[in-house]
């Protein structure tokens, strides 16, 4: 096996981590009000979810080779990655690739950890973005796009990301209010019943199209690492283990399910009602499939939570906590910045040391972070069997204050 | 046209396309919900009035409908996948080549 190879095997192994992180991170924006509602148990939901997603993976046949080109310079317009950081077999493109990918999970991992549902696409974007100013320098990256589409960071990512909390909110809250309005005087027990059976469905589209937008982007990446290394030469296809490797491990990430973000989507925010959950996933549902139809790109977390927030905005009375929402705005302004540092660190890191040493160590890295992370949330373990407890403010507050990467 | 231009023209259409299916729909299926509980009658509204089946009759109409515009989506998202879209041409979705 040349060096190459081992460098390639790494960032596959790191991309399907990044993938699996994708899912647990994100069962949440599907099932949080579900869960929360009690229309599914916690553990029937992230099967549910997990399923679909996997459903969803296999069903993406369209290549996203060129996920990477909204954000960085590193591929051609046709998914072909740039001659210049192919020229010495590849290891230059390979390790910017690998260091956006730790850096992305790193976040992923760190913003779990707190519990805040940060969005996987910014991650993903982020660390990218950080490994290419690392290695190529700020014209390696994409700002603005050329003026002819929405493209570049500002267009693909940015702009999105202020828009689409927004619109899904605005949604989500008239939606809540329809519906409170429409079915005053039906007993709650009546409306609660069939409103659940409302929110499951509406839940499901959301996890579906997860999984056929997500799932892609890995697949993408690895893809991209393949041709790099020489493995593959087809821009057109994609390798049918990659497509299976990434469905399963975004499904297998998704059942086993970030639970501290789903009480936080799921109780945190606001206290949610079934009326109030149905609303929220629609609006979800609608958005998604909406903006993927119009080609504008925007991060399901960011509508999931966004949509949350306006269901509880829309019922009368309801008690909305802005302190979470504003933790939880916080986090993502600066989920692509502090992914891009941890990116370009670890390319610093691999490129000083060289070769399949510096891949190694930054891989070795990834490994004791993500082991660190882990330990800690074992202190104060969230699962399905506390997922739903109730909500204490100065108790949530005091547990992810202090702790640190 | 500046990536702003671009994105705001997006977020119209995607507001309005939210706003009627994403708080339209749960809004009809809401109706529905009312439509059910006034054909059951009894304890199933607050005022505790006598059936009426032509609700019952309304109600799944109304499900059917949420139900044709939820299968919708999810042919939607089968034919993303295959690089196919939904067009709205002809008033009633048929699938086209992206």
């Amino acid at each position: 096996m040349t060096e190459t190879t081992v460098i390639l095997v790494l960032v596959v192994i790191t991309a399907l981590g990044f993938d699996f992180t994708n899912g647990f991170h994100d069962t949440a924006n599907a099932m949080a009000t579900s869960i929360a509602t009690g229309a599914l148990r916690p553990k029937v939901a992230v099967a549910l979810s997990g399923i679909l997603n996997l459903v969803g993976a296999f069903l993406s046949v369209e290549v996203a080779l060129t996920v990477s080109n909204a954000v960085v310079r590193i591929q051609n317009s046709d998914g072909t990655p740039k001659e210049s950081l192919t020229s010495d077999g590849g290891s230059a493109l390979l390790l910017i690739v690998l260091a956006g990918l730790v850096g992305s999970i790193v976040w992923n991992l760190f913003t779990w950890l707190l519990g805040l549902p940060s969005s996987s696409s910014h991650a993903l974007f982020g660390g990218l973005i950080g490994a290419t100013i690392a290695g190529l320098g700020w014209a390696g990256v994409n700002w603005n796009g050329d003026g002819s589409k929405l493209d570049g960071v500002v267009g693909k990512v940015i702009l999105p990301a202020l828009l689409s909390p927004v619109i899904a909110g605005v949604v989500a809250a008239v939606g809540t209010w329809l519906i409170y309005r429409l079915t005053v005087g039906v007993a709650k027990r009546f409306t609660d019943n069939g409103f659940r059976w409302g929110q499951i469905g509406s839940a499901s589209l959301v996890s579906l199209a997860h999984g056929t937008n997500d799932a892609q982007k890995t697949m993408g990446v690895i893809t991209l690492a393949l041709i790099a290394a020489g493995d593959w030469t087809d821009t057109k296809s994609i390798p049918f283990w990659v497509k299976a490797s990434c469905a399963l491990a975004i499904a297998a990430g998704t059942y086993l399910g970030g639970w501290r973000i789903i009480r936080t989507l799921g109780k945190g925010l606001v206290e949610i009602a079934p009326p109030q959950g149905m609303a929220a996933e629609s609006s979800s549902a609608a958005v998604i499939l909406a903006s993927s139809h119009l080609g504008f790109a925007l991060s399901t977390t960011h509508v999931a939570t966004g949509s949350i927030l306006g269901s509880g905005v829309g019922k009368p009375g309801a008690q909305v906590r802005w302190r979470v929402a504003g933790r939880m705005v916080a986090a993502w302004l600066i989920t692509l910045p502090s992914a891009a540092v941890v990116g370009a660190l670890m390319w610093f890191i691999g490129d000083s040391i060289g070769g399949l040493a510096g891949a190694l160590v930054v891989f070795l890295i990834l490994v004791a972070a993500a082991g660190y992370m882990y330990w800690h949330s074992r202190k104060t373990p969230v699962d399905h069997n506390n997922v739903n407890d109730e909500w204490d403010e100065t108790a949530e507050r005091r547990e992810p204050a202090g702790t640190a990467v | 046209m500046s990536n702003l231009g671009f994105a705001l023209e997006g977020a119209w259409k995607v507001l309005l396309a939210g706003l009627i299916l994403g708080a339209g729909l749960p809004a009809v299926f809401a109706l529905g919900i009312r439509s059910m509980a006034f054909g059951a009658g009894g304890d199933a509204e607050v005022d505790h009035a006598a059936p009426h089946p032509v609700g019952r009759v309304v109600a799944y109409a109304l499900f059917v409908l949420v139900v044709l515009v939820a299968l919708m989506g999810i042919i939607f998202i089968v034919a993303s996948g295959f690089g196919k879209t939904l067009s709205f041409e002809h008033i009633y979705p048929t699938i086209v080549d992206n």
